[in-house]
């Protein structure tokens, strides 16, 4: 049995390389080392699991151009991941990158994950980045989350594309915008 | 006696602004006129002169004929018209525009109500009937010369004429006629 | 095909006289629109055109030529041009700062148009959603008005998103 452990201990130092992302060069030079650590860890967690990890990265370099303190910056870094991971369960083991990006914003503007799964379920075989950001879009600007929902799983349903669906945007924030203002629709 | 082109540019080339300012002074107004027609507002027209001296002075050791300054300077206006058009479906800068800058200098009444229907005519031609439009009769291009500008062939050329004609004659026929 | 040649359209039209008179008639445009340029040129830390000046090394700080390479040969691939405007009349500098640079505050620097107080810049993206502000002289943040405002912005300082189909 001898000649097996090292062999053992070098898979599984090998196994342990291939979780770890690449140290982010851009975290060292632009956070605290301790906060460049700490990002760093999560970066990890996100790859590790298969998740993407730019968005946290982008996300700490926000928050130290900002002038966010490093508590605040892990914070919400780990919110970030925290919302990818629950993108992830709403769209599928199979999401894209930009879809959980997109899927994680959709969850923190107040979406619910059912409407994440409508639209998984209505629009296979094409990204779900667009409908999924122009759903986002359309809550955050006013419109209520139900009727958003129905409009966007409307085109997704008609299997219409991108551009259709951020033409659907643009009318829905010129009606928002002369609701607004008190103009008739 | 003003300098040639060839000479501005040359000097520009050496490090000269001033002669590049003399190039510009050359030809902002008339190109600018074109800009102004193509885009159909005074704004845009003038972000389309400025990003084209810019664009000019930075390429400018590509001008192969220096003597011609002004020719390639114009392709580049109506390359950047063309570009700023095509981006009005982003709906930032173009609805598609009426002009909004008419110049008046005291004409009559009847005066502006004719620039103002020439203008809108204008504006509701198809943008490449106007293009052909606008440097065949308001800039005086030959065919061939239109030819070397858009990169189209001398019988499209003619045909987008023809068109931008009949187009203008139909939407101004009344008016003119009053 | 048969056409009625230009000249025949040309002679003893007075429609087409009248029209052309008028569209020939002057436009004043701003008369500091060369200042603004010159001024462009010499903040570009680029004074002289060289000679033979490949296109990268013929480029402006400022992204001024970025329009110019897109959709040549250099441009990359599956990439779409954007371009960002903003009023930001008493402003003497601004950039924009998001996903797309790192968020670096001096990567992407917008230049003043011909219309005065607004200023533009082109991006090349790929397509996806970006979270970005503008910096208005280094020390104001501001969101693009022009797109939907970031419901992801966590530091206080509001954010728009840009979505790239």
């Amino acid at each position: 049995m001898r000649p097996i452990r090292p062999i053992a201990v070098l898979m599984l130092l090998l196994l342990q390389a291939s979780v770890l992302a690449a140290q982010d060069r851009r975290l060292g030079e632009r956070l605290d080392p301790g906060t460049a650590a700490a990002v760093q860890r999560l970066v990890d967690s996100a790859h590790a699991t298969g998740l993407p990890t730019e968005p946290l990265v982008q996300k700490a370099l926000e928050g130290k151009t900002m002038g966010a303190s490093a508590e605040r910056i892990q914070e919400a870094v780990g919110a970030l991941l925290d919302r990818l991971v629950h993108a992830r369960d709403a769209l599928g083991p199979d999401a894209g990158q930009a879809e959980l990006t997109a899927g994680a914003s959709a969850l923190r503007a107040g979406l619910a994950p059912a409407s994440l799964r409508q639209l998984h379920a209505l629009r296979t075989g094409s990204s779900l980045a667009v409908p999924i950001s122009v759903l986002t879009d359309l809550v955050v600007q006013g419109l209520p989350p139900d009727e958003a929902t129905r409009e966007v799983l409307d085109l997704a349903r008609n299997g219409r594309s991108d551009d259709e669906f951020v033409a659907l945007r643009r009318r829905m924030e010129e009606r928002l915008r002369t609701t607004d203002s008190g103009a008739p629709p | 006696m003003s300098d040639s082109d060839a000479a501005l540019v040359a000097r520009t080339l050496g490090g000269d602004l001033e002669a590049f300012a003399a190039l510009m002074a050359r030809y902002r107004d008339s190109f600018g006129l074109y800009a102004f027609h193509m885009l159909g507002n005074r704004e845009d027209a003038q972000e389309a002169m400025q990003d084209s001296f810019v664009r000019a002075f930075g390429a400018l050791g590509k001008c192969r004929d220096p003597e011609r300054f002004g020719a390639w300077l114009f392709r580049i206006v109506v390359n950047r018209c063309r570009t700023m058009r095509r981006r009005s479906h982003r709906g930032r800068n173009f609805g598609w525009p009426l002009p909004r800058d008419v110049p008046a200098r005291g004409d009559a009444a009847d005066g502006l109500e004719w620039r103002e229907e020439i203008n809108r005519a204008l504006a509701r031609l198809r943008p490449h009937y106007r293009e052909a439009f606008l440097l065949r009769y308001v800039r005086g291009l030959e065919y061939d010369e239109m030819a070397h500008v858009t990169g189209a062939n001398e019988p499209a050329l003619r045909m987008r004429v023809k068109r931008a004609l009949d187009h203008l004659r139909e939407l101004l026929r009344d008016v003119h006629d009053t | 095909m048969s056409m009625t040649p230009d000249t025949g359209l040309e002679r003893d039209d007075d429609l087409l006289h009248r029209v052309v008179t008028e569209l020939r008639r002057p436009v004043a445009l701003d008369p500091a629109l060369d200042t603004r340029v010159l001024d462009v040129i010499r903040s570009g830390g680029q004074r002289r055109p060289g000679r033979s000046m490949p296109l990268a090394g013929a480029a402006l700080a400022a992204g001024v030529l970025l329009a110019l390479l897109v959709g040549k040969a250099g441009a990359p691939a599956g990439t779409r041009e954007v371009r960002l405007r903003l009023s930001a009349p008493s402003s003497s500098y601004v950039s924009v700062v998001g996903d797309f640079n790192d968020w670096n505050p001096a990567g992407t620097p917008l230049r003043p148009t011909g219309n005065p107080g607004v200023w533009t810049v082109e991006l090349r993206l790929k397509p996806g959603r970006y979270h970005y502000a503008f910096l208005l002289d280094g020390r104001r943040w501001i969101r693009d008005p022009a797109e939907p405002p970031n419901a992801e912005s966590d530091f206080g300082t509001p954010t728009s998103v840009l979505t790239v189909s």
